[in-house]
């Protein structure tokens, strides 16, 4: 049986494939985007969140830590995240839940428990499970255990993925993948590589090979005004003759700041695109003949 | 033929009749809460305050109250003649109730003189203020005895049956003779006070319309109603009367009962939809009676939705004021009753409540009922349902507060030199079952009582029983009696258990004796032991201990009430876990729990987990707090609800009504009982509570009712927007 590291189970997930769906966040990506709004899923091995706002100054974190990584400084606690190995003693600790070790490690028969409570809402509706993280394909062993025994228990599955992997990695999962939820943050691969740390040659190659295999695939666009926003007319040329499901444009938001902040990370940002900018966007794609859609 | 659940193009005729209504209401409600302190926790009821009325009751000599069938008939008869005649201008039907009679008289029984010394003391050490002794009302009638008798052929029963019993003591049937003919009296004061508007009317519609209204009334006088409008009529009246009389607030299959006389009407071409759903707003403008719509036959061969099911919600979502209706949700049903039901929410924000088949028809089975009758339970209460007509459940009027069994069984603890958790559970189930014989033996006292002192002199008239033996529904009367016990605050007592096994069994970071002193100083000085206790993975959460504490205790307490019927007349009791929206009110004078509550805070609702339970590796969602309602039902039949506020925002993109309805159908399949609905956006919630005065007419459904979301008081209100700002 497969072990991993998850970070989150989320329930009532209406936002990551059709029907009502337990999205499962698996920790590690191999990408590092400016906007990230899931910052705590960078790396596979826990990490440690520190909400500021939640802190009694109680200091029983400063007396168990073994490393002396909490500190005081002229801007109060701190960590110091160079000495922090992520053994999350502090958070068992921490009664006020301002410290959190965030990602835990799991079985894939501890995950199905789980998805397999919420199984009547996916009849129900239409729904199923996600798979998304971080990037999912980076637990791939684990990820295709938990897709297999998913499909084996009649249960809709899709991956969310930012598609930077040789396609043979998706031939492993293909076969148990009703669903491929799948970014492009730009067209231009040095647009790309400033945006997100990686080039995106692996990402243009795979979508198309993925709808000849026969996936069902909802493309989703993030679009960042003053990031990736000269790159959409190319982006919708691109996906002008592929056959995927959807093409949702994602209005660039600022929720991740928070999260950077609790572990520590600076954190670039943009400004947020308008409504009609937004709308002019949709007009781009859905002149074309794209299935694109936003959503307020 | 059209389809049934075509949307009515109603006129601007009707539309501005209605709201008129809706305006009225928004300012009658303005007024009652400048009359009553600015607030109130309950239905708005939409009684008609007439400031300056006031009424003298006849005591009987020596008696500082109400007493009995014939002497409560007789005042409530001379009530009905003295109250304020009341017709709306743009209301189809007449008449208003004028306030609750316990307002005006002395009357129900006592605590202080009718319950045994010996119950106080229990009462009292366990907090039981709500212990069902002397409730009232809580039954659900069968309008359809009304509907096709008329108040002259019930006049006529009553009196058929004194003669042909013939009772040595006739008390009970001349009490009520006189409350049938105080409302027939009501209804003529009606009839005529219409007749003398459309003498004075300045035009000719206007004089027409209260024609309408005066004939209408005195054709019920006359015989059973003939038409759509007649049995209205007749249903308004009811609605008064019950009312007035112990706040009574059941119609029942409010579709079904009305079904034959719409289509006897459209066939005759005599009525259209919109002026149904025009007449049918009257009727909620009238009062919030709760009532149900869709359901299945007795034999489940057909299903009860018809046209008139979606007029009554196309009357409910026009008028737009709290209404008490409920969809009867079951594997099978007519989807399109719920989606439009659903639409309307997402709509106006609230609506309608779903009563659940799964938990209420099989959990009834189990009480060893045929399904047949099951399926005939209709939800007739805020949380309540009832065979209309046939049963006696008394739901609603107890609250078995657990957190003070345990309460107790901590102070009982600190005593023992060697506290364990298996010895604070032993403890709390020796006094959580004191305090459920307690109820039983009042049930006992309760039912020797009740039908001498205040008989259910209204209901007992739309029973079937009552009249016919001469006997009050709650003794013998009607033929099922099974008395309802609700168990509360359920959350805070599994948090609690969950939070000591976690942090002074298994993790040690904390002694018996530091939570003692913690809970002894209401966690003043002791704000990190607070949090310790307050941040362990909280009933709701999935794999918590909590949850299994939840269980464990839903499951002892289910047993508790179950094992025996009460001990000197082998009643029935039945298990329920309601809290209605008292929490605060039981909280009140609750010391701290372990759970992290302190003093004075109040305990949690229901059968819920506690806002803002989800925490560590899952987020919360909807489907989390239905799974965790789902798996505590006592599944006896009786509702434990669900209450669900989402955001709006969040569903209008992604599935809407589809999210909705799979949700509602999952909890149905996992055994729920009841679920309140509201839907409405957080930055509205967040306006709303801040000034109240910016939403007047924001309709929320707190528990089983719906209110004003602005007349209900800051802690109430408090409520709704933990629900939503915590998840």
């Amino acid at each position: 049986m497969q072990t991993g590291t998850i970070f989150n189970i989320q329930p009532f997930s209406v936002y990551d494939g059709p029907g009502i769906r337990t999205t499962v966040f698996l920790k590690g990506c191999n990408l590092r985007c400016l906007w990230c709004h899931n910052p705590e899923s960078w790396q596979i091995a826990p990490q440690l969140q520190f909400q500021e706002e939640k802190c009694v100054g109680c200091g029983n974190c400063f007396k168990v830590c073994p490393k002396g990584a909490h500190q005081i400084s002229e801007r109060g606690h701190i960590i110091d995240r160079t000495l922090c190995v992520g053994c999350g003693i502090c958070a068992q600790n921490c009664y006020a839940g301002a410290l959190v070790l965030t990602g835990k490690r799991v079985t894939t028969e501890e995950v199905m428990a789980r998805l397999l409570e919420d199984a009547p809402y996916f009849k129900n509706s239409g729904g199923g499970v996600t798979f998304s993280g971080g990037e999912a394909m980076m637990q791939l062993e684990f990820l295709k255990e938990l897709l297999i025994r998913c499909k084996e228990a009649g249960i809709h599955t899709a991956v969310d993925t930012a598609g930077h992997f040789p396609f043979e990695q998706y031939q492993k999962i293909l076969p148990y993948t009703d669903l491929f939820l799948y970014d492009i943050k730009a067209y231009d691969p040095e647009t790309h590589r400033r945006l997100t740390g990686v080039d995106n040659h692996h990402i243009l190659e795979n979508l198309p090979l993925l709808l000849q295999n026969g996936a069902e695939v909802i493309v989703r666009v993030p679009c960042i005004p003053d990031g990736n926003w000269q790159d959409m007319e190319q982006i919708a040329c691109y996906l002008e003759p592929l056959p995927v499901k959807q093409v949702e444009l994602l209005a660039y938001h600022r929720l991740g700041e928070g999260k950077r902040k609790s572990l520590g990370m600076e954190m670039e940002t943009f400004p947020a695109p308008s409504v009609k900018e937004m709308e002019g966007l949709l007009e781009t794609f859905t002149k074309k003949g794209i299935p694109a859609v936003y959503n307020r | 033929m059209k389809n049934i659940d075509a949307r009515t193009p109603v006129s601007q005729f009707y539309l501005d009749k209605i709201k008129s209504m809706h305006d009225e209401k928004v300012k009658l409600n303005k007024e009652k809460l400048a009359a009553f302190g600015g607030s109130y926790d309950t239905d708005d009821h939409g009684f008609i305050y007439f400031k300056d009325f006031t009424f003298k009751p006849d005591y009987l000599p020596g008696k500082d109250r109400l007493e009995g069938a014939k002497n409560i008939g007789e005042n409530l008869r001379r009530f009905w003649n003295e109250i304020p005649v009341y017709i709306y201008k743009d209301s189809a039907l007449a008449g208003a109730w004028a306030g609750k009679f316990q307002d005006f008289v002395e009357v129900g029984m006592k605590r202080e003189t009718d319950t045994p010394p010996e119950l106080q003391k229990i009462h009292k050490k366990y907090h039981m203020w709500a212990n069902g002794l002397g409730g009232m009302n809580h039954m659900g009638p069968d309008m359809n005895i009304g509907l096709r008798e008329g108040l002259p052929g019930i006049l006529n029963k009553v009196r058929y049956y004194r003669d042909f019993n013939h009772p040595s003591d006739t008390d009970f049937y001349d009490g009520e003779e006189a409350v049938v003919l105080g409302m027939m009296e009501y209804t003529k004061r009606h009839a005529d006070y219409a007749r003398q508007l459309a003498a004075e009317a300045e035009d000719e519609k206007t004089a027409q319309h209260y024609s309408l209204i005066a004939q209408t009334c005195e054709n019920i006088l006359a015989g059973p109603p003939a038409t759509f409008r007649e049995a209205c009529q007749l249903i308004a009246v009811f609605q008064s009367a019950d009312r007035t009389y112990f706040l009574g607030g059941a119609l029942g299959q409010l579709d079904e009962l009305l079904r034959p006389y719409y289509e006897k009407d459209t066939r005759a071409g005599i009525l259209t939809d919109e002026e149904a759903i025009w007449i049918l707003a009257s009727l909620f403008y009238n009062d919030t009676h709760y009532s149900q719509v869709g359901g299945q036959t007795p034999d489940g061969s057909r299903d009860l939705t018809s046209r008139v099911s979606f007029l009554i919600l196309e009357a409910a979502h026009l008028l737009h004021i709290p209404y008490n209706l409920a969809v009867r949700v079951y594997e099978g049903m007519d989807e399109k009753l719920m989606r439009r039901a659903l639409e309307y929410i997402l709509e106006d924000g609230s609506g309608v409540s779903f009563s659940c088949a799964t938990g209420i028809e099989e959990g009834y089975t189990r009480q060893g009922h045929p399904r047949e009758l099951a399926r005939m339970r209709a939800k007739v209460g805020c949380n309540w349902v009832a065979l209309p007509g046939i049963e006696y459940p008394l739901q609603d009027v107890t609250r078995v507060n657990m957190a003070w069994a345990f309460e107790v069984a901590m102070e009982e603890l600190k005593k023992d030199p060697e506290p364990t958790l298996e010895k604070l559970w032993d403890l709390f189930v020796h006094h959580l079952e004191i305090m459920v014989d307690c109820i039983k033996d009042g049930y006992d006292v309760h039912y020797e009582k009740v039908s001498k002192i205040a008989p259910e002199v209204v209901l007992n008239l739309f029973s079937h029983g009552p009249i016919e033996r001469g006997l009050n529904a709650a003794a013998g009367g009607v033929d099922i009696i099974n008395l309802n016990m609700d168990g509360i605050g359920l959350a805070t007592v599994a948090d609690s258990f969950a939070a000591i096994e976690q942090r002074v069994v298994k993790e040690k970071r904390l002694t018996w004796e530091e939570l003692y002193t913690a809970l002894e100083h209401d966690y003043k000085g002791y704000e990190n032991i607070q949090l310790m206790l307050k941040n362990i993975p909280r009933f709701g959460s999935p794999e918590s201990l909590a949850r299994d504490w939840a269980k464990k205790i839903s499951l002892l307490y289910t047993d508790l009430v179950n094992c025996a019927p009460t001990p000197k007349h082998h009643l029935r009791v039945v298990p329920g876990l309601f809290s209605h929206g008292d929490i605060y009110k039981h909280g009140e004078e609750l010391p701290a729990t372990p759970n992290g509550r302190n003093a004075g805070d109040p305990i949690s609702h229901s059968a819920e987990p506690d806002p803002g339970f989800a925490a560590g590796l899952t987020s919360f969602s909807p489907t989390l707090k239905a799974n965790a309602v789902a798996m505590v039902q006592p599944g006896y039949g009786n509702s434990a609800p669900l209450h669900l506020d989402i955001d709006a925002d969040m569903l209008k993109n992604h599935g809407g009504i589809d999210t909705l309805a799979a949700l509602i159908k999952t909890h149905n399949e996992m055994g729920g009982t009841l679920i309140n609905l509201n839907c409405i956006t957080k930055d509205q919630i967040r306006r709303a509570h801040a000034d109240p005065d910016s939403e007047p007419d924001l309709v929320v459904r707190v528990t089983g009712y719906s209110a004003f979301f602005a007349s209900l008081s800051k802690e109430y209100r408090q409520q709704v927007v933990d629900r939503y700002l915590s998840e």
